[in-house]
């Protein structure tokens, strides 16, 4: 389809005729050097040159906390929230976090559909933008460059005084309507390279992470790791949760809530009766690699890491998933090779 | 209710900043009070009562009488709550405990120290059996009012046994490691919405150590960010100097 040039003195003009049309969800600055989704207010506030936000679109389609269910205590009762399609735009979405969504989809149809999950993803338009890679990003070596277009449905790479504006579907299309815009007739700018590299596709990770089921480097890592669980919690293709029961101060009504979890804490693993089944730090980061390049990977063939580098670049000890999956590539090549 | 919890509350080495009273509770006292019939209560009643459902207890464990009081309220109560990070942990008083004891008796009351007689303050886990926790200093009101009410309706209250890095998380904060500070939240137990760094300010530890805590991790990861293995150490000591040894 079409490729647009939007120059920079109008991207704020561009935010405000996507406004005008549909809720708008974009990168702000958070604290001091932090990044956030949230929705557009004022168009200025919107960062779309970024390395990357503290948690992912996830967000808004499996909220870090939500309500499954209120009740009544007195009448014995209870009620399902209603969840509707969220309608929006998310704007400003780096490759990888698309993928991470279209991998979430994958999850969540599959087996048991995620009735609320899958609600709110209907609508979502998601206009893309370029990234330069930092020292955490490694979404190259999982087959998704920074320029990658998947799942979008508008794309913004980076130019010379702009943006190459790219519509991928008839959605994206859409937007644009009564938003004149010249054609980009230049090619595009070559991608920035990465910093940081899974050398070996998925088809032989899969036996080299067979092959460093025992390794020592899950001992090492643990003796380093907090299991402090934020490395979970940040990744965009994680979706484990607890559910929790909260009543109210009258003891007449409550709610179930559903919130974020993950398999790096040991709480996640202590089941009833407090038996906790990964007591070992090292046995719960092996289970968190495998399931980022094992288990799910095994049935689709894909990595289910989209190379954001969020666990790595929020591990307060230094813990990296790139270092991990490399030292048994190294390993297993120093055996079988 | 037909027949409501007999409730009493309790004070020892603290800074009473946890008392029912005390705390920021507003509307929700009133409601609170609805649910019990508080029946000791030093800082509002006169008398003594022979049984109680609920005993809500705050304050570290620091001279024989307190060990006395204690055993006396274990025995009269069926559960027994310990209110904030004093009675949970032994809180700050236990800062006291990593030197000699003499030291520090000498240090507070001079040539006086033989009229006050000091042991190293304990949390109240360390003498009598604690059913329940509220955590925090001063105590999480959050907390307080989930374990009210669980024990209103008489179901064992869930102590959060995740890191306060987890609250932090669902919040989208930014890490507060990201703007230079060094934090404790890795290792300490969540529960209190991961206030301090939602405000931009680093977690103390207020709360306690997770359960099996990598104490030796956290004091690596606060050496790389720039302190000195020996601060390091009395960052980790503030609230839980205790636990850091072993006791609890
Ligand atoms: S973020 Fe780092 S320290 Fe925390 S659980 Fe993950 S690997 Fe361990
Ligand atoms: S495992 Fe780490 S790098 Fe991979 S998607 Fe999750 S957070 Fe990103
Ligand atoms: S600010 Fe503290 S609690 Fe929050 S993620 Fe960072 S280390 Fe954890
Ligand atoms: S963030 Fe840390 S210091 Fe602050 S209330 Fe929570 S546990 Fe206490």
């Amino acid at each position: 389809m079409a490729r647009f040039y939007l120059e920079k003195g109008k991207v704020a003009a561009f935010i405000a005729h996507l406004q005008s049309q549909k809720t708008v969800y974009a990168p702000h600055r958070k604290g001091r050097n932090a990044f956030a989704f949230a929705p557009v207010e004022r168009p200025e506030d919107v960062v779309l040159d970024y390395p990357r936000t503290v948690s992912s679109i996830k967000k808004y389609f499996l909220p870090a906390r939500e309500e499954l269910l209120s009740f009544n205590l007195v009448e014995n009762t209870c009620a399902q929230p209603a969840v509707a399609p969220l309608d929006a735009v998310f704007l400003g979405v780096h490759s990888y976090d698309v993928h991470a969504v279209l991998k979430l989809d994958h999850n969540f149809v599959a087996g048991n559909p995620e009735r609320n999950y899958l609600t709110r993803r209907q609508g979502a338009l998601i206009v893309g933008v370029g990234f330069t890679p930092d020292r955490f990003h490694f979404s190259g070596s999982v087959g998704i460059p920074a320029g990658d277009t998947t799942g979008c449905d508008l794309f913004l790479h980076p130019c010379e005084g702009g943006y190459a504006l790219e519509a991928l579907t008839p959605g994206g299309e859409g937007l644009l309507a009564g938003f004149p815009l010249p054609a980009h007739a230049a090619g595009l700018p070559a991608a920035a390279p990465f910093h940081q590299h899974i050398y070996v596709p998925q088809a032989k990770l899969k036996d080299v992470l067979a092959h460093g089921y025992d390794s020592e480097v899950w001992e090492e890592e643990a003796e380093k790791c907090t299991s402090c669980g934020t490395c979970n919690l940040v990744c965009p293709t994680c979706y484990c949760f607890d559910v929790e029961d909260a009543v109210d101060i009258t003891v007449t009504r409550g709610s179930r809530e559903r919130h974020w979890d993950g398999c790096l804490l040991r709480s996640f693993t202590e089941v009833a009766g407090g038996e906790v089944f990964r007591e070992e730090p090292a046995d719960r980061q092996r289970h968190r690699v495998f399931r980022k390049f094992k288990y799910i990977s095994d049935e689709t063939g894909e990595p289910w890491c989209v190379g954001c580098g969020r666990c790595t670049a929020s591990c307060t000890a230094g813990i990296s998933i790139v270092s991990i999956v490399n030292r048994l590539v190294n390993d297993y090549d120093a055996v079988k090779a | 209710m037909a027949n409501k919890p007999r409730v009493g509350i309790f004070d020892f080495t603290g800074c009473e900043g946890c008392e029912l009273n005390q705390l920021n509770f507003e509307d929700q006292l009133l409601d609170i009070l609805e649910h019990v019939e508080i029946v000791e209560w030093r800082e509002a009643m006169d008398g003594r009562s022979e049984e109680l459902d609920i005993a809500f207890v705050e304050g570290a464990l620091s001279t024989p009488d307190c060990i006395k009081r204690i055993h006396e309220i274990r025995r009269k109560t069926k559960v027994l709550v310990a209110l904030g990070a004093c009675a949970v942990q032994g809180g700050i008083n236990a800062l006291k405990n990593i030197r000699p004891i003499e030291q520090v008796r000498e240090e507070v009351y001079g040539q006086d120290k033989y009229l006050f007689p000091t042991l190293p303050a304990l949390p109240l886990s360390a003498v009598v059996k604690v059913d329940v926790n509220v955590r925090g200093c001063p105590m999480t009101q959050l907390e307080f009012l989930k374990v009210f009410t669980a024990l209103v309706m008489g179901k064992a209250p869930i102590e959060p046994g995740n890191s306060v890095c987890t609250e932090c998380k669902l919040k989208d904060n930014e890490c507060v490691y990201e703007k230079g500070m060094i934090c404790l939240g890795p290792v300490t137990r969540a529960g209190c919405d991961a206030q301090c760094p939602t405000f931009g300010q680093y977690c103390t530890g207020c709360r306690g150590l997770v359960p099996e805590p990598n104490v030796e991790a956290m004091q690596e990861i606060l050496v790389a960010h720039g302190l000195s293995m020996d601060d390091a150490r009395k960052k980790l000591q503030l609230f839980n100097a205790n636990q850091l040894e072993g006791v609890s």
